[in-house]
């Protein structure tokens, strides 16, 4: 493609890489895709992209689960970042679960594990074979996710340049030996959350892997209106919000449970005076949503109003028990809006509590106590929002993140002796 | 403490450099921890065929897990290696590579997976085969790595590059081989030691029985080891027999390739230890001609003869130990090889007098227990 060579001469032109050097972000999925940690790739790449080179490698996949061949492969550009697509040879096992029950068990062996990582795809041995011949033509390379192939295998082969972004959950998944080797042998690893830091240093041992908290940044966009939210879906009342795929494995289901009893407490109780309270739903569906008038399932919603929805509403609900750093945590946060998470999900928990943004509960009754104060106390409320609102601006800034990045990206050169 | 030690290969009747500094380790440490091996039913590292039956025994107390070799070296392994070495291939033959070279043992590795962790530290030996490089990334937080690394070709295959960068410790050999893993790989955050080997205090040899024995009058010059072109012995042989010499080369080891037959070389087969110790103390001058000794154990055990030695400048682990030790000189060429030998014969004994007194003090025993402690602590999971 002409663009791509453009683009790489003017690069050179204008001196970037004298300064800050060049850089691969390798990801399993780039574009116009969903996802937390894609999403994180996307914005970092936009943002490092005006201070050096960057460039971009990943697979022609758009979907996290069958990840067929949907991209065209080869190169292209996008937002003015050169991005070389390479073809998934194989995506998800057909018996992925079966191979995912065999790897989690007690008795795994290593083989289990190896066919777990194969059969949870993508096999994309192109993308591999390039970065491998490659190696020398980058100054630093960017890893996003700890989980997939392109990452396991693919820091190995340049171990002295990588910089891996787990983006790590405390998930059966991370305890496999096969994922090890991984923690210990990038040049510096990037943590999105001192929690998630903590939990990788407690299993690996990788103390000595220079790592930096960085996070994500968050910005806000233009005219944001709770009011349009409200009009557009025919909503009244206190409204409490959750966002993200709709599926068992990020606590929906207990989320639904809590909620639907919680609420039929409520009504039974001889006449509370609080006005009815609406659970709205944002998301993909993977599973039945309950069928109720204070449950409302918008399907999925585009960034604008997912901040006019944060706007609109009391709190969020984030019912996952395996969260990293939630990048709606981060959205909420920055409008002002108080989190309610389980304290079983260590990661969010234990932000939530550093930042003071929210509250967390061990069980049902904490929960529906939890649910209530927010409603009955106002003020509560709004501090608990402000606390959040001032910790993300304190830490999750773009500007903040850039700058600790190209450092990272310094010290990794110069211990490479460039 | 409890100890793992994994190696290619173990046991007495093992031979090999790298083997054998593992047996002595294991042994030394088990003097004051549990100390158990992991390793191949194999015996030779060429086939890597099975020989020891797999399972479990003892070595004067170590307990000995040996795991069958499912595959050894592969029949096309040299052209697997030349295309891999010097011709245009991918990442996926580099793995083959590696596979082709043996042993392939994934007992060993599910072993390493399955009850690794009961062990507080494990102690991988030889960076170049499979139960190193695919068994430490199981177990990097508590590994200890005794790499034997050379300056070859391997070393810069794709297995490799991240296996340097796991361990929690890396023990060296000599300062040269630290030199290059860290100018190779940049890691040196992870904390290293040179340990050497430890070297017991050697008998005296008796040069007048060893010359009397085997009919031998003046100078002698001494190749120990294995005679074979691998080894450098063809270019020696050619060097020696390039002109007319007063002394006799003498060749003590398993002889492997042709012999010229002439009065000044005397090919002398495997000895025992003894007229080793003897012919050591007979030679004027001990010789090196390999490029690629990881220890040079030969040296030291000449050395602690009083020996002095004539070594290849183009080994740097060589030619740094007669660097430092004062006991010898390098060679390069033919000049410099008939002027060494010149000088070294013309000197005498003092040079080999100093060297004796570096090795008694760098290769003590006590002192490579010392370091070996230290890095063991620094691997050792202590929960």
């Amino acid at each position: 493609m002409s663009g791509l060579s453009e683009l790489s001469e003017l690069s050179e032109l204008s001196e970037l890489s004298e300064s800050d050097g060049s850089l691969l972000v390798v990801v399993q999925r780039y574009g116009d895709v969903s996802g937390g940690a894609e999403a994180h790739a996307r914005q970092l790449v936009d943002r490092l992209a005006p201070h050096l080179r960057v460039e971009v490698a990943t697979t022609t996949a758009a979907d996290y689960w069958t990840w067929e061949n949907v991209f065209p492969a080869g190169d292209a550009v996008v937002g003015g970042v050169p991005v070389h697509r390479f073809p998934v040879a194989r995506g998800r096992a057909r018996d992925f679960r079966k191979r995912e029950r065999a790897a989690f068990a007690p008795a795994r062996t290593l083989a289990d594990e190896r066919a777990f990582v194969d059969a949870q795809g993508p096999h994309s041995p192109e993308l591999l074979e390039f970065i491998h011949s490659r190696r020398d033509d980058y100054d630093t390379f960017l890893f996003f996710t700890y989980i997939y192939e392109p990452t396991v295998y693919g820091v190995p082969l340049t171990p002295g340049r990588a910089v891996l972004v787990p983006t790590a959950h405390d998930e059966p998944a991370i305890s496999l030996s096969v994922y090890r080797a991984l923690f210990h042998a990038p040049r510096a690893i990037a943590f999105n959350t001192e929690e998630e830091r903590a939990m990788v240093w407690r299993r690996f041992r990788n103390e000595r892997v220079p790592s930096e908290v960085m996070g994500v940044g968050v910005e806000l966009p233009d005219g944001i209106s709770a009011d349009r939210f409200r009009h557009r879906h025919g909503l009244e009342g206190p409204l409490f919000l959750y966002v993200g795929r709709i599926v068992e494995s990020k606590g929906a289901g207990e989320l639904f449970d809590f909620w639907a009893r919680w609420r039929d407490e409520r009504r039974a109780g001889n006449g509370s005076p609080q006005p009815q309270a609406t659970l709205v739903v944002a998301g993909h569906a993977e599973m039945p949503i309950p069928k109720r008038d204070d449950v409302r399932y918008l399907g999925r919603i585009s960034d604008e109003e997912k901040f006019d929805a944060y706007a609109a509403c009391e709190a969020l609900v984030i019912p996952s028990p395996l969260e990293s750093l939630s990048l709606v945590t981060l959205e909420a946060w920055a409008m002002g809006k108080p989190i309610v998470c389980p304290a079983r999900s260590r990661i969010l928990a234990g932000m939530t509590h550093r930042a003071g943004g929210g509250l967390a509960y061990h069980s049902y009754a904490e929960f529906a106590e939890i649910l209530g104060l927010l409603l009955e106390r106002p003020e509560v409320r709004d501090s608990l929002g402000a606390r959040g609102r001032d910790f993300v601006a304190r830490t999750y800034t773009w500007p903040r993140i850039v700058e600790a990045y190209r450092d990272l990206f310094a010290e990794v050169r110069a211990r490479d002796g460039k | 403490m409890r100890i793992l030690v994994v190696v290619q290969r173990y046991g007495a009747e093992v031979v090999g450099g790298a083997e054998a500094h593992a047996r002595t380790l294991a042994h030394r440490l088990a003097r004051r921890h549990e100390v158990e091996v992991a390793t191949t039913n194999a015996l030779d590292y060429w086939t890597w065929a099975e020989h020891f039956p797999p399972g479990e025994s003892a070595d004067d107390g170590i307990l000995v897990r040996r795991f069958r070799v499912r595959s050894g070296r592969r029949k096309d392994y040299k052209a697997i290696e030349s295309r891999v070495l010097l011709g245009v291939h991918t990442l996926v033959d580099e793995y083959a590579w590696l596979r082709a070279q043996g042993p392939h043992v994934p007992d060993l590795l599910e072993f390493l997976h399955r009850d690794g962790q009961r062990y507080h530290a494990i102690i991988f030996y030889t960076y170049i085969y499979e139960p190193t490089v695919l068994g430490l990334p199981i177990l990097p937080e508590r590994a200890l790595l005794v790499a034997t690394a050379h300056d070859e070709a391997p070393l810069r295959l794709a297995p490799y590059r991240a296996l340097f960068q796991l361990p929690r410790a890396i023990a060296f050999l000599t300062p040269e081989e630290r030199d290059l893993v860290h100018r190779e790989f940049r890691n040196e955050h992870i904390p290293s030691d040179v340990v050497g080997a430890p070297l017991d205090p050697a008998p005296r040899g008796d040069g007048a029985r060893f010359r009397a024995a085997h009919g031998i009058e003046g100078p002698i010059v001494l190749y120990l080891g294995q005679v074979s072109e691998a080894k450098g012995c063809a270019e020696l042989l050619s060097l020696w027999t390039a002109r007319e010499r007063d002394a006799t080369l003498v060749l003590l080891g398993h002889v492997r390739m042709p012999i010229p037959s002439t009065p000044s070389v005397r090919a002398l087969d495997a000895v025992s230890d003894e007229t080793k110790w003897d012919g050591l103390a007979a030679a004027d001058v001990l010789v090196q001609p390999s490029r690629f000794e990881s220890l040079g154990l030969v040296l030291l055990e000449g050395w602690q003869q009083g020996t002095p030695a004539l070594v290849q400048a183009g080994n740097p682990v060589t030619a740094g130990q007669v660097r430092r030790s004062g006991g010898g000189l390098t060679y390069e060429d033919a000049g410099s090889f008939d002027a060494g030998l010149e000088r070294l014969l013309a000197e005498g004994g003092a040079r080999g007098e100093r060297a004796r007194d570096w090795v008694r003090d760098e290769y003590a025993p006590e002192r490579f227990d010392r370091r070996i402690e230290e890095l063991v602590s620094i691997a050792a999971v202590s929960r």
